[in-house]
C-alpha cells in the first residue's frame, strides 16, 4: 500500500477515535487526489475501516471509488448498489453530517448509476432513508431530494416522494444553500411540479413551478425555461388563463423566458395554436399537457355558462360550448358535478339543466375545522418569520451594514455565482 | 370480506419497492392495482400499470383484466366498467378486492345520480349501476326515490350528508384560547 494512502487510513482511525471530525473533514478534502490515484487499493482500504466507527473515512473512499471516470479503471459497478445501500443503512448520522456535500455526492452517484442501468425503482427506499438520516429536521431541503424525485419520475412510482413534497420547506441543507450551485434546488421544484402534475394536483404543481421561475437569477437556466412552459400549461388547466407572475421575479426571467415560449402564449388566444405549434410541443414533450389544456377549455366554457344562466337546455349547452350534441354535454356536466367543479341538476325528462349556487353555507363543523387548520398554519408561519427576524438581527454582517455607511461597503457577494437565494 | 385495504396497500407498496431488481411478484401487482382502483386513485393506478414490466403483464392476464376496469373508470364509462368487472373470472386474493370495488363503484354511481339529476330515465339508471331493472326499482324504493306514473322516469333525491363529527367543547375552547393568546402577544 502506498504511503500517502496509509497515512490517510491512520488519520481516519486516530481522528475518528478522538472525535475530531472537523479536522478529519479538512484532511479528507485534501486527500481526494491521493485516493483517486490509488484506486486499485481502495477495496483494501474499505476492509480496514468500519462503517459505523469511521463513517467519514468510508464515505470519502466510496465517493472516490465510484466517481472515477468510466473506462480509466475497471471498477466493478455491480457491487455499487449493495455497498452504498449498506453504508447508508449503517453509517453514523452524526459523523456524516460534518460532510453533507460528500454524502450528497454519494447519493448523486448512486442515482446516476441506477438511471444508467435503468432500475430507478430500486433507489427509492434507500434515498428516502438517506434523506431522513442527514436531515436535521423534517422540513429541511437537501440536494438528495432532487435525486429522489428524479428516480420517482423515471420509475413512474410517484407516491413515495409525496411525503417529502407535501412538507413545506423551512430550511436548506448547507450543501445546497449559500453560494453553491442552485441546480439541485431548481431540479427539486421542477421535478416536484412534474410529479404533482402527474398526480393531477395542479394547485400544488403550479406553486412548485412558480418557485422555480421566481428564484432570483442573473442568467436564465434551462430548468427555469422548461418550468415556465409547464407553468403556463398548468395555469391554463387550472384557471383558464395565464396567471400573472409575482412582482419579485427577476428581470432576466421576464426578458428571456417570454420570447422563448411564444407558442405557449399563443395557446390562450387561438384554438389552432395547438396544431400550428404541434412540433414545438412534441419536441418539448408537453403534448399530453397541451391536450389536457384543450379538454379543460370545454369545462371552463361550461363554468362560464353557470355565471350567466340559471336554466339551459342540454342542446343549448352543446351549441354554446361547441360540443357535438346534448348527450356529450350531459356527460361533461355529469363529470363536472362529480368533480365538484359546478353545482347543477340535470332533468333528463325535459332535457334541461339547472345551475345552482354552491350549497356550502360556511356554517358546518367542517368549515370550522378548515378555519382552525388555516389559523394554525398562519400562527406557525408567524413563528417562523419571527425566528428568522431574530436570526437576522444578530447576524454580524447585517449589523455592520445597518450601522455603517449605506453606500460604500456593500460587498459584491453574488457577482460571480449564477444565482443566489436566501432563506 | 371487509378487510383493511389501506393497510394492505401500504404493505404491497413496500413489497414493490424492496423487490430485488425492482420487479415484484405478479400477485403483488394485481392486488395493488385493484386496491388503487378501489381507492379511486386512478393516477397511481395508471402509473402502476405503466411501470409493471411487459413480460409480467403478458404472462398474467389477471393484471391486464384489472387494468381494463381501470381504463373504463378513467374514461368514466360506467356501463363499460361493469362489463369489465364481469368479464374475468377473478381468483383470490384479487377477487375479494374486486367485489368490494364493484360495490363501491355502484355506491358512487347512486350518489352521483342523487346529486346531479332531478329526473332520470330508468334505463339510464340501469346503465349507470349495472343492475337489472327489478334490482334498480328495489334499491330506488330503499332510497325513497319515486317512480313517475309513466313508469320510466325516476325522481332521485340528493343523498343525505353524513352526520357531522362533533368536537368536544373543551377541545374548541382550547383552540380558542391558543388563538387569542397568539393575537394578544
Amino acid at each position: 500500500m502506498a504511503s500517502p494512502l496509509e497515512q490517510f487510513v491512520n488519520n481516519v482511525r486516530t481522528m475518528s477515535a478522538s472525535g475530531s471530525f472537523r479536522e478529519l473533514c479538512d484532511i479528507i478534502g485534501k486527500s481526494d487526489e491521493v485516493l483517486q490515484r490509488n484506486s486499485a487499493h481502495l477495496n483494501t482500504v474499505l476492509e480496514t475501516l468500519d462503517i459505523q466507527q469511521h463513517s467519514l473515512g468510508v464515505l470519502a473512499v466510496l465517493v472516490a471509488k465510484f466517481s472515477l471516470p468510466q473506462g480509466t479503471n475497471d471498477i466493478d459497478k455491480s457491487t455499487m448498489f449493495q455497498q452504498i445501500h449498506d453504508f447508508i443503512n449503517n453509517c453514523n448520522g452524526e459523523q456524516v453530517r460534518f460532510s453533507p456535500d460528500l454524502y450528497a455526492n454519494l447519493c448523486h452517484l448512486l442515482t446516476d448509476h441506477l438511471v444508467e442501468i435503468k432500475q430507478p425503482i430500486r433507489g427509492i427506499e434507500i434515498l428516502k432513508k438517506a434523506i431522513r438520516k442527514i436531515q436535521l429536521f423534517d422540513s429541511q431541503l437537501t440536494s438528495i431530494h432532487a435525486d429522489l424525485c428524479q428516480l420517482c419520475l423515471l420509475s413512474k412510482c410517484m407516491k413515495p416522494s409525496l411525503e417529502f413534497l407535501d412538507t413545506d420547506v423551512t430550511g436548506i441543507g448547507s450543501e445546497l444553500g449559500g453560494n453553491n450551485d442552485s441546480k439541485h434546488f431548481l431540479l427539486y421544484y421542477y421535478y416536484g411540479g412534474m410529479i404533482y402534475t402527474a398526480m393531477k394536483n395542479y394547485d400544488r404543481a403550479l406553486y412548485f413551478f412558480e418557485v422555480v421561475v421566481t428564484v432570483p437569477a442573473m442568467v436564465v437556466s434551462h430548468i427555469m425555461l422548461e418550468a415556465y412552459k409547464k407553468y403556463i400549461l398548468v395555469s391554463y388547466i387550472l384557471h383558464g388563463k395565464i396567471l400573472p407572475m409575482p412582482k419579485y421575479v427577476s428581470q432576466v426571467v421576464c426578458r428571456f423566458l417570454k420570447p422563448l415560449s411564444v407558442a405557449y402564449h399563443e395557446l390562450a388566444t387561438s384554438q389552432h395554436a395547438a396544431i400550428k405549434h404541434r412540433e414545438t410541443f412534441v419536441r418539448d414533450k408537453n403534448m399530453g399537457l397541451v391536450n389536457q389544456v384543450l379538454g379543460s377549455m370545454y369545462k371552463k366554457n361550461i363554468q362560464r355558462l353557470t355565471k350567466t344562466f340559471l336554466t339551459l337546455s342540454l342542446s343549448d349547452v352543446a351549441s354554446r360550448v361547441q360540443l357535438s350534441g346534448p348527450a356529450q354535454a350531459e356527460s361533461y356536466i355529469l363529470n363536472m358535478i362529480e368533480e365538484g367543479e359546478i353545482y347543477a341538476m340535470i332533468n333528463q325528462k325535459d332535457g334541461m339543466v339547472v345551475f345552482l349556487d354552491s350549497p356550502e353555507k360556511y356554517a358546518s363543523p367542517e368549515t370550522l375545522c378548515v378555519l382552525e387548520q388555516q389559523m394554525a398554519a398562519c400562527t406557525k408561519l408567524h413563528q417562523y418569520i419571527q425566528e428568522m427576524d431574530e436570526q437576522i438581527q444578530v447576524n454580524p454582517q447585517y449589523v455592520k451594514k445597518s450601522v455603517g455607511s449605506h453606500d460604500e461597503d456593500i460587498p459584491a457577494t453574488s457577482q460571480n455565482s449564477k444565482t443566489t437565494y436566501s432563506m | 370480506m371487509i378487510t383493511n385495504f389501506d393497510k394492505l396497500c401500504g404493505e404491497l407498496e413496500k413489497q414493490e419497492l424492496e423487490a430485488p431488481n425492482g420487479v415484484a411478484s405478479p400477485t403483488t401487482y394485481s392486488q395493488l392495482l385493484a386496491i388503487y382502483l378501489y381507492q379511486n386513485d386512478l393516477c397511481n393506478a395508471k402509473f402502476l400499470w405503466k411501470r409493471i414490466p411487459q413480460n409480467v403483464t403478458s404472462s398474467n392476464p389477471e393484471i391486464a383484466a384489472v387494468w381494463a376496469i381501470g381504463q373504463m373508470l378513467w374514461k368514466k364509462d360506467l356501463p363499460g366498467t361493469y362489463q369489465a368487472l364481469a368479464a374475468y373470472d377473478w381468483t383470490e386474493p384479487v377477487a375479494n378486492i374486486i367485489r368490494a370495488l364493484e360495490e363501491k363503484v355502484r355506491e358512487r354511481a347512486f350518489n352521483l345520480i342523487g346529486r346531479s339529476y332531478s329526473s332520470i330515465s330508468l334505463d339510464t339508471v340501469v346503465a349507470m349501476t349495472g343492475l337489472s331493472r327489478d334490482a334498480v326499482l328495489h334499491l330506488c324504493r330503499d332510497r325513497k326515490w319515486t317512480l313517475n306514473e309513466d313508469n320510466i322516469t325516476i325522481q332521485p333525491t340528493p343523498p343525505t350528508q353524513p352526520a357531522p363529527l362533533h368536537t368536544s367543547s373543551e377541545d374548541q375552547l382550547f383552540k380558542l384560547t391558543e388563538f387569542v393568546s397568539f393575537l394578544e402577544n
